[in-house]
């Protein structure tokens, strides 16, 4: 679990020692009485077995006993264990020494590994070194290091963006049969499984995160009957309510121009678009408007043709999506300075502190709604997926199709701890490093991962199931909002899943620049501003290499 | 010993012998040879010319060691006395080669190849490329043309400045404190100033600046929408940290001019106005050089408080060569152009400095 979800479900009070005892009690029971869920029925006793794991690891520390400490991930480490028995023999691993390169972001990720890893290196005798980063920090050292060669790490914990600069250079070790037994990846959400962590069909990823873009909305403008009255009075369509499609999204924002904000009393803003670049990361906002028009749901391509390479960010799809910007733009409908606030700034100053009514955002906007000092629309936050579109660009025939599209960008993909392919030569190397990342991607440790602070997100079904979670002591109603909108987000079938490509923050960060012009105003119109961001798109695929990138490409669509 | 020449310093006077001579002459071109040697093989197995592997080029800088040591050792050799004098310096002047040089040449290889850290065929070598591209690249164009608005700003902040230390040189009261006081802002980091200020005093809802700009009935204020506005915001946050740098050193000027001269004009019946246009400001302008020209070398560099505040918005109006060369380098990875376009920025900068010094020279030493 993000930290700042923990924090928020802590400060709010509703979660209470006693309340947890109780739920914990009421998880052994269920865990004694039921194994179906969690897809353990085949044995009765061993799931019983099992359940009452989920339910002991989920008591360490307790929900609302404090932070997690390394003591509480070294107890969590050595309950999880047991897979690793199952394949690895005590002291199997003695002399072998490992070399784990992943982040230290707010004392979580390689912390929570340390610790995770200890009763698995006591017990196999294996030693690990670890190169803590800074997410800064982190993608310059990864392509030096994948540039000059020098890779100095066994086991990385890594951004499935970077598949293509890594799997499709041949960089890592694919993953043993007997891993895939051990971590069960058909209990991964829909698009972490294949083709996300595969290459060229082989298998190299342990994911241990998830990551999507969900809608915020304020419900208080919904429920306010001042809008509504003098939303039918303008002859808007449709009832005033939460929007579902960006044609609404667009239409509320014009609407709400002029209006005054019920919470806070200062003028009302509708859809809050980063109109700044945020190093590559900022183009993601564009996506969630694009992802309905471009990703048409008979077509797993939606960024390039995977036959050329050529852009599709000039297409009808994207232009409408840059063009709705303009529109609103125009009509003054964002708040003053809206030109210099990046990602950033629309979720944290912008949406929290009670300016704007609607933005799309990770999970860290859900959590911090009452976590966080600054925040004020705590209790008016109402969550979704993505928001549809009333048509869709067909790429294959190269037309409109008016029929509604709804594609959630899962954006960033979630990271996940790959094996390098320096351990390939020593036969016994390589089974402690697979060991090693098995563990940290097991079904056990990832619930207690997903339910504690560890910066890493629900990512399989089990995670979904919220009788756990009411049992170890959440408040339900919060838990099932929230993460259903994540789940939903996971499993739609016509998800957007960006292209693992090398380079494709390259592209992000050029497409920024160009938008960032545009909503300047320099360029004549949206499809200006579109041909300016294909143009430079196909430079850097010549850079980089066409017919490489055509390869990748098609092999990160698994096609 | 020698009875004759320079006998204050020379201690001995060393018999160099013809043996010692080609020893001293064998040690340097015979290192030098091995070190060519060494880069030559190196730069073959880099291009796959022959069968030998090499991991890095660390042998190349332990030839270069073993080519230094030799260097210095053969000065004593050949020279005796006056070669030990030298190397009082030559191994400095080495380690700055190496340090200076070198890297350059690097640079230099780098700016004319084609290198994008997501290319799998590695660097290339691309000719003219990158100087076509950097010819036709707006953004680029684009920062450059800012960086001349940014440098214009000089100007005002040597006025302010100037006016500073005139006040701070005076008899005012709490003259250390003020002195200190005015200082401060230099001393922050002008990443800290990017947040203080930039995102926070100047944060349109709550920002206090954003308040008393509503309160004096600006009713939405904007201090990053307009391409203009940004660009002399950022010019002020930059101001605000940098003046005092000038007024410190304008202060150290004026404390350094004689009182006596100044007197003499205010005996001679020179108002204030031309007191200090006429004695204090031509006094001053050696000093107002120099003060300027750090500051111009200061502002070149200009790039936290952009990347912070504004990434270059909007619309690249606040854009600067370097935060340009940030973005093409961490975000986009392209090690080949962004070194060609730091290349061509520093012969701008190099033949923009040169040329003013020699104006200033003129102007200030006219030869009739």
């Amino acid at each position: 679990m993000k930290k700042h979800i923990y924090d928020r479900l802590v400060r709010s009070g509703r979660l209470r020692r006693r309340d947890m005892l109780k739920g914990m009690g009421a998880t052994g029971a269920l865990a004694a009485f039921s194994g179906v869920a969690t897809g353990t029925s085949v044995r009765p006793a061993w799931a019983a077995a099992h359940g009452a794991l989920r339910a002991e690891i989920l008591g360490i520390p307790g929900v609302g006993a404090g932070s997690p400490t390394d003591a509480d991930w070294q107890q969590v480490g050595e309950l999880c264990l047991g897979p690793t028995k199952e394949i690895v023999a005590e002291g199997e691993f003695a002399g072998v020494e490992l070399t784990f390169m992943g982040l230290n972001n707010q004392n979580l990720h390689n912390f929570l590994f340390r610790g995770f890893l200890k009763p698995w290196e006591a017990y196999t005798g294996a030693t690990i070194n670890w190169i803590d980063l800074a997410q800064a920090d982190y993608n310059a050292r990864l392509q030096q290091s994948i540039a000059t060669g020098t890779v100095d790490f066994d086991i990385i914990e890594m951004g499935a963006p970077f598949e293509g600069d890594v799997l499709g250079r041949g960089m890592a070790s694919e993953m043993p049969d007997w891993v895939k037994d051990v971590i069960d990846m058909d209990d991964y959400v829909d698009y972490l499984k294949a083709p996300v962590g595969t290459w060229d069909g082989k298998t190299y990823r342990v994911s241990i995160d998830g990551d999507t873009h969900t809608f915020a909305y304020r419900k208080d403008y919904y429920e306010n009957e001042e809008f509504a009255e003098a939303w039918a009075a303008s002859g808007g369509e449709g009832a005033w309510e939460q929007p579902k499609t960006w044609e609404q999204v667009n239409a509320h924002s014009k609407f709400l121009i002029g209006k005054t904000d019920p919470l806070t009393g200062l003028d009302a803003h509708g859809y809050l678009d980063p109109l700044k670049g945020w190093g590559g990361f900022g183009f993601y906002f564009l996506e969630n408007r694009a992802t309905p028009y471009a990703k048409h749901p008979d077509d797993p391509a939606w960024l390039f043709d995977p036959e050329t390479m050529a852009p599709r960010v000039n297409n009808p799809g994207f232009v409408q999506a840059i063009q709705d910007v303009l529109d609103l733009i125009d009509a003054g409908a964002y708040p003053a300075d809206q030109i210099n606030a990046d990602p950033g700034t629309t979720a944290f100053q912008q949406f929290l502190a009670g300016t704007g009514g609607m933005l799309n955002w990770w999970g860290d906007v859900g959590s911090s709604a009452r976590t966080s000092d600054t925040s004020v629309v705590g209790d008016v936050v109402g969550f979704d997926i993505n928001p549809g579109s009333e048509k869709v660009w067909n790429s294959q025939t190269g037309e409109w199709e008016m029929t509604p599209n709804v594609s959630p960008n899962n954006a960033y993909i979630g990271w996940g701890v790959y094996v390098m392919a320096t351990v390939d030569g020593d036969a016994q190397k390589k089974k402690a490093a697979w060991s090693a990342a098995a563990h940290l991607g097991g079904k056990d440790l990832s619930l207690w991962a997903s339910a504690y602070p560890s910066g890493f997100q629900p990512y399989r079904n089990s995670h979904f199931q919220y009788d756990e979670w009411e049992a170890a002591g959440y408040d339900r109603a919060f838990v099932e909002d929230y993460l259903s909108s994540n789940a939903d987000s996971y499993n739609h079938p016509n998800a957007a899943v960006e292209p693992r490509i090398p380079g494709i923050f390259q592209y992000y960060s050029v497409a920024e620049d160009e938008l960032a012009k545009g909503f300047a105003g320099q360029y004549g119109s949206a499809q200006e501003i579109a041909d300016a961001i294909a143009a430079a798109w196909e430079n850097i695929t010549d850079q980089i290499g066409r017919e490489n990138q055509i390869a990748l490409y098609k092999a990160s669509l698994g096609m | 010993m020698s009875t004759q020449g320079d006998l204050l310093h020379v201690v001995t006077s060393d018999a160099i012998s013809p043996e010692r001579r080609r020893l001293g002459k064998t040690l340097i071109w015979g290192s030098f040879g091995v070190m060519v040697a060494v880069f030559v093989v190196l730069g073959l197995s880099e291009a796959g010319r022959i069968g030998m592997e090499f991991a890095t080029w660390r042998p190349a800088l332990y030839a270069y060691l073993f080519w230094a040591t030799c260097l210095c050792i053969a000065q004593v050799v050949l020279y005796g006395e006056q070669g030990k004098r030298s190397l009082f310096i030559l191994p400095a002047t080495l380690f700055v080669v190496a340090m200076v040089v070198f890297p350059l040449i690097f640079a230099l290889g780098i700016a004319f190849s084609n290198w994008n850290l997501s290319s799998p065929d590695g660097r290339q070598f691309n000719g003219l490329d990158n100087v076509r591209q950097m010819w036709g690249d707006p953004f680029y164009w684009n920062a450059l043309k800012n960086m001349v608005y940014y440098t214009l700003a000089i100007l005002v902040e040597y006025a302010i400045a100037f006016g500073l230390a005139l006040i701070l040189a005076s008899q005012i009261k709490a003259r250390k404190f003020f002195r200190v006081a005015f200082l401060m802002p230099l001393m922050l980091s002008p990443v800290a100033v990017s947040w203080m200020v930039g995102k926070s005093m100047l944060e349109i809802r709550f920002g206090p600046i954003s308040r008393l700009a509503r309160w004096l009935g600006w009713d939405r204020p904007s201090f990053f929408g307009d391409p203009e506005i940004a660009r002399a915001m950022i010019m002020m946050m930059d101001a605000w940290t940098f003046i005092p740098f000038m007024m410190i050193m304008l202060l150290a000027g004026l404390q350094a001019i004689p009182k006596e001269v100044q007197e003499a004009a205010r005996v001679d019946g020179a108002s204030g106005w031309r007191g200090f246009w006429e004695v204090t400001f031509p006094l001053m302008l050696p000093v107002s050089i120099t003060a300027i020209l750090i500051r111009i070398i200061f502002k070149l560099k200009l790039a936290d408080v952009v990347i912070n505040v504004t990434s270059g918005g909007p619309g690249g109006a606040t854009d600067t060569v370097t935060s340009f060369i940030f973005r093409e380098y961490r975000d986009r990875s392209n090690v080949g152009y962004g070194t060609l376009l730091a290349i061509v920025y520093l012969l701008l900068i190099v033949i923009a400095i040169t040329v003013f010094m020699k104006l200033v020279d003129r102007w200030m030493n006219p030869r009739y």
